[in-house]
């Protein structure tokens, strides 16, 4: 057997005996959940993936997890003395030093593996979404970062114990070097030039694991990790050998050894700098955790034919660009298996590629955007305002399928929110999604002299009114809704009303047979105690039907009640805790005359739910719900589909399920794993 | 053959060991006596390549420890004035790493552990863990270890240290059987045990051999008597 693997052995079996393994290992698990729980609930609704997020949590803790590993791998045995038991043994010293690095490596990527699969085991159990098309290969990039780091960790670990006799000093030293140094150094570059942080990008150890874990592997990357790996190992076997070097008349080969280290040093860094030079980045496919398009992106690029140009125009640096490109390929992909659209990319680097560059900044293009070109026209969508499938699929179905722009008009004039606010409060967010979709967007003074409805109007929104509406005002609203001479041509109202706000349309939309109503609900689904989370979704209104197992956010909803009598058509859209809280309500039966057009009205109970601090967050389908609201009032019945993006991570939780994820996955399951081992070394202790 | 020529070693400016040399046998046991400080471990960890010297050589059956350091320790047993061994492991685990760990081939391995504790009469601990052991039959698994692989030179370093009268004659009665086979070098202040195994008797002094007294065949009285004498510095 050689001398590498018994010491390997001997490491591990020594570990496995000692309680602080089992301590360690435990909070390693916690810390791991725990931040990971963390950056779940901070990238909700965002296009992260599981399994780099999994990574960037696991991957701080990892170095402590190391240091506590390898702190007594040296120092304990040149302590005890036992160091001599190995340098009078015929084995050389970088055999000894690999085979208990090797030891460490293997429990710290032990403790990956177990951390991933308790990990998965949790999500599965309170957030099974996340796991949808996520097999367990498409882990293995994550895996295998760690792994590349958890490596240079332990070898430092292993470097460091060589150095002290004392494991505390040992793994303070680690949590220095692998630590507090780095990310103070960072910290400090960063209170320098805050304005570099941009180009600078994230903290390089966490970008490394989290570029791994996405599949964009980089030459220089594994070069540098491999390097100073090997780097901090022949630094631990010199440590060991010069052991033997104490006596004056050993200092040549003190001054060799030394000698030796400097040039390594000095060898690692022309590699480090040379591989950076001549850096390859790879774009390894992950496979299961691919796009998943919607309904509505395969109807629109299915309907579409001919051929449509997207450049990325961006530089190739940019910390988006892969992920970008991932999209976009995605994306090219699923219009060819459509066979409908044909989708073909370009990148145009703005430094590098000057005359593509010049044209596109010519045609009105912005850097840092996508563009959209199909028989001479541009459209450019910049990065700033999303580039994910939605935003994308809005342009697409503007360029290629014929439309007829319709405006919304928005009532003005009582508190309402305004679609030219950019702020939270506003809805200029929707407003520009509406503009997207090929509306226009119009303000509505019902007071002014001239305030009729005018005959462009799609439909009239009045989003969160705060002041009641006058006699004169309801008056105009209701000759619109019921159209000229009180039937027929109907006008179409979307309302969101906000609780203890309801500004006089009680008597509106009582006229409807709609009664809203402030009512606490109990027992229902939440995220911050306040607001609901809405997963009941009528399956029988083509407005709500396509969102199931989907969740729309209401910020403290107003409820609603059908009136009694046989009036308009009333249809409950969504509900939770068995209250209705937005419904849809159409003037008399279907007909088959061309020249009737029904009244249609939708109330929401929250205006919250599509304000800009709303949709800030994508993972809910908020915006989608709006969406399909305005396109069934204005009667673009055939695209009201869910366009809710499924490229995004979202975990369902509520709060109580957040809770229940912490528990378990950062205190239960560590405990458990801490009673498990502490039980077995009790075991062998007593044998 | 085991030579050691002109050794010289000393920490910082404090000289330690001084034109130190000698030659060992195979089948002899040569002690090494002097007071506390005299240098008799540094001798030995230098011999055990623990430590380098300054100057001098050291080499078994013509290989030098400096230049074929791995083909030198092949041939080299050891044992510290305060064994430490692996207290998590029993004495058959440890003797079998320690085995594994000098390069014994796994076929070989049970055999060799058996011979070892046989000699050193550790048989009935083997699988004891070696926490639950008493200072004495620690001593003995370490020298048991020392022996495993029959090395060609022994290096005992106050083998007797710490041991009571039943303690240090089963020693005695170890290092005799393991003679047959080695060059058996051993430090110690225990001069009358020491002086019924050893072939010779090498007094230490201010980083000198002052003395070489021959003990084979000699009145053990009398040799003690001399080496006493020798520690005193008087002349022989």
């Amino acid at each position: 057997m050689s001398p590498v693997r018994v010491t390997f052995r001997r490491t591990v079996g020594m570990a496995r005996g000692l309680y602080t393994t089992a301590l360690a290992l435990a909070g390693f698990l916690a810390a791991a959940a725990a931040l990971l729980a963390f950056n779940l609930d901070a990238a909700e609704g965002s296009r992260v993936r599981l399994v780099p997020l999994w990574t960037v949590s696991v991957s701080p803790v990892l170095p402590l997890l190391s240091a506590l590993l390898g702190m007594d791998v040296w120092s304990d045995e040149r302590k005890t003395g036992r160091v001599e038991l190995l340098l009078t043994a015929p084995v050389r010293e970088r055999d000894l030093v690999l085979g208990k690095f090797l030891g460490v490596w293997a429990m710290s990527s032990g403790a990956v593996i177990l951390a991933h699969l308790l990990s998965s085991a949790v999500l599965r159990l309170y957030a099974p979404t996340l796991l949808e098309g996520v097999s367990v290969f498409s882990f293995l990039p994550g895996v295998f970062a760690l792994m590349l780091q958890g490596a240079l960790w332990s070898a430092v670990a292993v470097a460091a114990s060589a150095c002290f006799r004392n494991a505390a000093a040992s793994a303070c030293a680690t949590i220095a070097v692998l630590v507090a140094v780095p990310r103070a150094l960072w910290c400090a570059l960063m209170a320098w030039a805050p304005q570099g942080r941009p180009s600078f990008g994230e903290m390089p150890l966490d970008a490394h694991a989290f570029d791994l874990a996405a599949g964009a592997v980089s030459t220089a990357v594994l070069v540098t990790y491999a390097v100073l790996t090997v780097g901090a190992l022949l630094f631990a076997s010199k440590t060991i050998a010069a052991l033997r070097c104490e006596s004056r008349g050993a200092s040549g080969l003190r001054f060799s050894t030394r000698f030796a280290l400097v040039l390594s040093a000095l060898l690692a860094v022309q590699l480090i700098a040379l591989a950076y030079r001549l850096d390859v980045t790879l774009d390894v496919p992950i496979g299961g955790d691919g796009f998943r398009f919607s309904p509505r992106t395969r109807t629109v690029l299915a309907s579409s034919q001919g051929s449509l140009t997207i450049t990325a125009f961006m530089d190739r640096k940019d910390a988006r660009f892969r992920e970008v490109g991932h999209f976009l390929r995605a994306l090219a992909a699923e219009a060819e298996a459509q066979c409908g659209l044909r989708i073909d990319l370009q990148h145009v680097d703005p430094t590098l590629d000057l005359g593509a560059a010049s044209r596109l900044i010519g045609a009105g293009a912005e850097k840092d955007s996508l563009v959209f070109e199909r028989d001479g026209r541009i459209e450019c969508l910049r990065l700033a305002d999303g580039y994910g499938e939605r935003n994308c699929i809005s342009l697409i179905e503007r360029m290629t399928v014929p439309f007829q722009r319709s405006n919304v008009y928005w009532t003005t004039g009582h508190g309402e929110a305004s679609f030219s606010d950019v702020g939270n409060e506003g809805v200029s967010r929707i407003a520009r999604e509406l503009e997207w979709s090929g509306y226009g967007n119009r303000t509505l003074d019902l007071a002014d002299e001239s305030g009729t409805v005018s005959n462009d109007c799609a439909l009239v929104v009045i989003a969160g009114a705060r002041n009641d509406f006058s006699e004169v005002e309801m008056n105009r609203l209701n000759a619109y809704l019921n159209g000229p001479g009180g039937k027929g041509m109907g006008g179409r109202l979307l309302v969101l009303l906000d609780s203890d706000q309801f500004t006089g349309m009680q008597s509106l939309l009582a006229k409807w047979e709609i009664r809203p109503m402030a009512k606490a609900l109990a027992g229902v689904a939440t995220q911050t105690g306040t607001d609901v989370i809405v997963r009941d979704f009528s399956a029988d209104h083509a407005v709500s039907a396509p969102f199931a197992g989907q969740q729309v956010i209401l910020e403290r909803p107003v409820v609603f009640e059908r009136l009694g009598g046989n009036g308009p058509r009333f249809s409950p859209l969504l509900g939770a805790g068995g209250a209705c809280l937005a419904a849809a309500v159409e003037s008399g039966e279907e007909v088959k005359d061309l020249a009737f057009r029904p009244t249609r009205i939708i109330a929401v109970g929250d205006s919250g739910f599509v304000r800009n601090w709303s949709l800030a967050n994508d993972g809910n389908a908020n915006r989608d719900f709006f969406l399909n609201c305005v396109k069934y009032l204005s009667g673009r019945d055939a695209l009201t589909q869910s366009g809710a993006e499924t490229d995004l991570l979202v975990s369902k939780m509520d709060r109580s399920d957040r809770a229940r994820f912490v528990v378990v996955s950062a205190i239960a399951l560590p405990f458990f794993v801490f009673v498990v081992m502490a039980l077995a070394i009790r075991r062998r202790r007593s044998r | 053959m085991f030579e050691v020529r002109n050794i010289a070693f000393s920490y910082g400016a404090q000289p330690v060991l001084r034109d130190v040399s000698f030659v060992v046998s195979p089948g002899e046991t040569v002690s090494i006596v002097g007071d506390n400080g005299a240098g008799k471990t540094t001798l030995l960890k230098i011999l055990a390549t623990l430590m380098t010297q300054d100057a001098g050589s050291i080499r078994v059956n013509g290989q030098d420890a400096v230049h074929y350091p791995l083909r030198y320790r092949s041939q080299l047993g050891y044992l510290q004035e305060n064994p430490s061994l692996y207290e998590d492991m029993t004495v058959k685990g440890y003797l079998k790493y320690r085995a594994q760990l000098k390069g014994e081939l796994d076929k070989r391995i049970r055999r060799r552990v058996g011979e070892a504790a046989e000699i050193c009469h550790i048989t009935d601990i083997l699988m004891q863990p070696i926490r639950k052991l008493s200072f004495g039959l620690k001593k003995r698994v370490a020298l048991a270890d020392a022996m495993l692989l029959r090395p060609r030179v022994l290096l005992l370093d106050d083998v007797l240290a710490g041991l009571d009268r039943s303690m240090r004659e089963a020693a005695g009665t170890i290092v005799s059987t393991v003679a047959a086979f080695s060059s058996v070098i051993v430090t110690g202040h225990e001069i009358t045990d020491l002086v019924k195994w050893s072939t010779r008797i090498l007094v230490l002094r201010n980083g000198v051999i002052s003395a070489t007294i021959p003990a084979a065949g000699m009145d053990a009285a009398a040799t003690v008597s001399r080496v006493d004498q020798a520690l005193r510095g008087g002349g022989l």
